[in-house]
């Protein structure tokens, strides 16, 4: 059954960065892009590199562990050596406040 | 003895000075991130925050200048010079079942399986045992570095080391190996390392997939599993792939175990055929999803290779909607 959790304020995301959220056993990468939100796994799908800690790129996350890249919206692989396509969570925005759909 | 502190994470660790950061860490029961252990994957990076650090192998491939710049180090081949701060995500799956150790053994058997694998079985001085499917790593004398080599066997007691290894054209420490150890001969030995081990607990029956040597891990988990109470119930698959006739390994060591035939089938391909071979032609993962009828989300899926085997693997597992906790894998540099 799919529920819905609060991970952070918008307020706490600047604006071209990401925050890592440990919510409901999950590690999650939280990233505001324009002003938008986008929120995947934290932990990079091929290695174990910190998808918070990597570099903002356009729409592409790159990881800081191997130099691979993600797209921040769909999760998928944009630059080897990631091969396994990242998860992304629906995002919804309400009261200053980001929340996604498990 | 080093202090190594790891400040974001409030712990600290003893690491010799002729030990390296990550095997230290790994000792402690720390969860440091790696998987090759010899310089070339890059996984067990770690940023120097504090101190000073000396690398065994300065022109390692897991790490580029862009990383360098970054001030990060491999923990694999890193010894430290004192005390050291050090920022590295530890994590709960990296932790060591057995903690690895480090000890000498002489060289009591070999035996030919092909052409270019030979099995080398070790004494250890100090016994400690390991997992079906992870490896340790040996240092011959006069070759630069240790080298990480699959187990083949299974034990409880870890008294005897047992591993398949792989001429490679260039290889120093496999050429040292085959062409001047002579039985009683000593070599250093560490260990176990390795997170592509047996799950006993996955529901599920049981892919192995190998290519040249990682034959090794994948006997080993196919000895565990003719053995496992928990898995008595459970299919294996065991599909090996070379390149011709010669290459041809494995079926003789899992005919000796109980229910080959019934429940552990063993598969070959070759992707250079002789016209007379009757088997499967093709690569080893386009054999290992016809095998399995093409299900392959079904199955824990095991596999060990050469990196282009490993990764025509994982992108058919990803193809076919496998769930990344089935795969385990260990890529052979």
């Amino acid at each position: 059954m799919s529920q819905t959790i609060e991970l952070c304020k918008i307020s706490e995301v600047d604006e071209g960065s990401a925050k890592r959220v440990e919510a409901h056993g999950l590690s999650l990468a939280v990233f505001n892009l324009n002003g938008a939100f986008y929120v995947m796994d934290d932990a990079c799908s091929h290695g174990p590199g910190s998808l918070s800690e990597g570099y903002i790129q356009g729409d592409n996350i790159e990881c800081d562990f191997h130099n691979g890249m993600f797209n921040i919206k769909t999760g998928e692989v944009v630059e080897p050596p990631c091969l396994i396509p990242q998860k992304v969570y629906k995002v919804t925005v309400k009261d200053e406040a980001v929340f996604i759909e498990t | 003895m080093a202090r190594i502190e790891i400040p974001a994470a409030n712990i600290a660790f003893e690491c010799p000075e002729n030990d390296t950061i990550l095997r230290a860490a790994l000792r402690s029961g720390l969860g440091a991130p790696y998987e090759c252990n010899v310089g070339s994957c890059g996984n067990c990076q770690f940023e120097l925050l504090e101190g000073q650090v000396h690398s065994l192998y300065p022109a390692a491939p897991g790490l580029n200048e862009r990383m360098k710049q970054r001030n990060r180090h491999l923990g694999c081949q890193s010894q430290p010079l004192g005390d050291c701060k050090i920022k590295v995500p530890l994590r709960e799956d990296y932790k060591a079942k057995i903690l690895p150790a480090r000890t000498h053994g002489a060289l009591t058997r070999m035996r030919d399986l092909t052409h270019d694998i030979r099995e080398f079985r070790f004494r250890l001085d100090s016994a400690n045992a390991f997992l079906p499917g992870q490896y340790g790593l040996i240092g011959v004398e006069g070759v630069e570095g240790a080298r990480a080599y699959s187990y083949c066997n299974i034990t409880n007691v870890g008294d005897e080391w047992h591993f398949q290894i792989k001429r490679m054209p260039n290889g120093a420490c496999s050429n040292a190996l085959f062409d001047h150890i002579k039985i009683g001969a000593r070599v250093s030995l560490d260990g176990p390392y390795g997170n592509a081990y047996l799950r006993e607990d996955a529901p599920r029956d049981l892919l192995c997939v190998a290519g040249g040597s990682g034959l090794s891990p994948m006997i080993s988990i196919s000895r565990a599993f003719a053995q496992s109470e928990k898995l008595k119930d459970r299919m294996l698959h065991f599909v090996y792939g070379g390149r011709a006739m010669r290459d041809l390994a494995g079926e003789d060591m899992l005919r000796e175990l109980p229910g080959f035939g019934t429940r552990i089938h063993y598969h070959a391909a070759l992707s250079m055929a002789e016209p007379e071979w009757k088997g499967r032609a093709g690569f080893v993962h386009d054999a290992a999803k016809d095998v399995v009828g093409g299900k392959l989300a079904d199955y824990e899926i095991y596999y060990a290779g050469p990196p282009p085997m490993t990764e025509a693997i994982t992108r058919m597992a990803i193809e076919n909607k496998v769930p990344v906790g089935q795969l385990h894998f260990d890529r052979f540099y």
